[in-house]
């Protein structure tokens, strides 16, 4: 398993590369000014794909938690965990990012809209799940713990959308994103959100590994030493 | 070029942020090594022992 | 079938009889949800007639912070007698265990609901006869129960389980909150029925799909 993932890490290694050079190109030199805004409306080309990146991640979380429930292996647990670290990761650049794009274009910074409120209960969710495994009494029960948390969590997403929308539909304070997507836009943003994939999946490899290893080199400790 | 400084901060977060976590695991990798280290003399001191 | 119920039953007749002797988890409950009742009137400045737009807020969260209070004890008599270990051993599927846990907190946090609803009434001047509220009480501590009973179990079995409790509830419930509030507020107004329907919706559809969930995966979660 991890012969395999390596392998393709040299290959990812590589895409994951050009792909973030080919976004920033993009967004800094090819697509053009927006003209409502002007040009910190840019950070919306980060700051989508990462939002997307959060969901993304804590959906391999879900996937992966009901893998190590059925199969018991500390691989998909080491999967799931390392995706929920790079899912909190993402979600918190979200909540700093949004802000930092919200100020100067509308004036505010927070708003209680059925995106960013996702974003918020989202993170502290998965927040939850990390402190679960790091106040479990032992790894095992720590996996099994956040495994429960991944799954009714990630359940509890569309939930929270659907509900903080119909409540803010309701009190049209909300902002609406004016104009549509012009082409160019449309492809700066898609490279964009190829390029921060692949940087997930990367970060996510290389965690998971490294917690494998951690999993493995206990184990052979035990067994030297017990 | 209103805002520049805005753009700016978003931009530098991300990278950091991603830089931090890049900076933990390699921490962790060095934590890691130096157990796998210290396994293998325990290891070597017992089959020299034994 | 029947004999799952029964045995539903006997884990609830257990826990209602020592409750009833103890009273000690309604009788914590109630006086921390009136204590909040009491200090978010004074954050908010009651006087300032701001009552009716915070009203249903401040009933909600004296509810919910009280339910996180209770729904912390539920296991912890297990915990501290190794109950828990006893009840495992017997043949019986974990969810009848779940249900039988959940009926109790369920009776639990309503016996609480249905005593400090009329005290916050009367703090806000409401009308004291208000069955639609009695309605969205009934189905939002529904929703709570469900989740609090799955991770009360779950906390228990951590080292820090007092803090983990709420840090795991609260936001899984932030749905059913907003929610039981928008519910809440044309009852205390007085507004017709359909204002709320969309909002019990909400919450009954939240009830059933926690329902469903935490009795599939409590097994894991008391496992040994």
């Amino acid at each position: 398993m991890n012969i395999k993932r390596s392998l393709r890490n040299n290959g990812l290694l590589e895409l994951g590369f050009v792909l973030m050079i080919a976004a920033l190109y993009m967004v800094f030199l090819y697509v053009p000014t927006e003209k409502h805004t002007g040009i910190v409306q840019r950070i919306f080309y980060f700051h989508v794909p990462v939002a997307w990146v959060s969901f993304l991640a804590f959906f391999v979380t879900f996937i992966f938690s009901i893998l190590y429930l059925s199969k018991r292996e500390m691989k998909w647990d080491a999967i799931a965990c390392a995706s929920a670290e790079a899912g909190v990761i993402f979600t918190t650049l979200v909540l700093i990012t949004g802000p930092i794009w919200g100020k100067p274009v509308w004036g505010i910074w927070w708003t209680w809209d059925a995106r960013l409120t996702t974003s918020l209960v989202l993170w502290l969710i998965y927040v939850a799940y990390l402190l679960v495994r790091g106040f479990a009494t032992e790894p095992a029960r720590g996996a099994r713990f956040s495994a429960v948390v991944g799954i009714v969590g990630f359940i509890d997403v569309p939930l929270v959308f659907l509900t903080v929308n119909l409540w803010r539909t309701q009190h049209p304070t909300t902002i609406i994103f004016e104009g549509g997507l012009t082409t160019p836009m449309l492809v700066t943003l898609l490279v964009c959100i190829a390029a921060f994939t692949v940087l997930y999946v990367l970060l996510t490899i290389q965690s998971a590994n490294l917690k494998s290893l951690d999993t493995a080199l206990k184990r052979l400790k035990s067994m030297h030493t017990g | 070029m209103e805002n520049l400084g805005y753009l700016f901060a978003a931009y530098t977060v991300i990278w950091a942020i991603v830089f931090g976590y890049i900076l933990f695991m390699q921490r962790n990798q060095r934590r890691l090594q130096r157990q796998i280290n210290l396994l293998q003399e325990s290891i070597d001191k017992t089959e020299n022992d034994g | 079938m029947n004999k799952s119920f029964v045995k539903v039953l006997t884990v609830f007749r257990k826990d209602i009889l020592a409750e009833l002797r103890t009273r000690e988890i309604v009788v914590s409950v109630l006086v921390f949800a009136l204590l909040v009742l009491v200090i978010f009137s004074f954050a908010f400045d009651m006087g300032a007639g701001m009552g009716e737009t915070v009203a249903p807020g401040i009933l909600w969260v004296a509810l919910t912070f009280g339910g996180v209070i209770g729904f912390n004890r539920i296991f912890a008599m297990e915990k501290e007698n190794s109950r828990l270990e006893g009840l495992m051993l017997c043949p019986v599927d974990r969810a009848v265990i779940y249900w039988g846990k959940l009926a109790g907190s369920f009776t639990f946090m309503l016996a609480v609901a249905v005593i400090i609803t009329p005290v916050f009434l009367v703090l806000f001047n409401l009308p004291l006869l208000l069955p639609r509220l009695a309605l969205v009480i009934v189905l939002t501590v529904i929703g709570f129960a469900a989740v609090g009973t799955l991770f009360s179990a779950l906390a228990i079995n951590t080292r820090a389980r007092d803090i983990m409790l709420p840090i795991l509830f609260l936001p899984i419930v932030v749905p059913v909150i907003v929610a039981a509030v928008k519910a809440t507020a044309p009852v205390l107004a007085g507004a017709p029925w359909a204002d709320m329907l969309t909002w019990l919706q909400v919450i009954i559809a939240f009830d059933i799909i926690y329902l469903v969930v935490a009795t599939l995966v409590f097994e894991f979660v008391i496992e040994e």
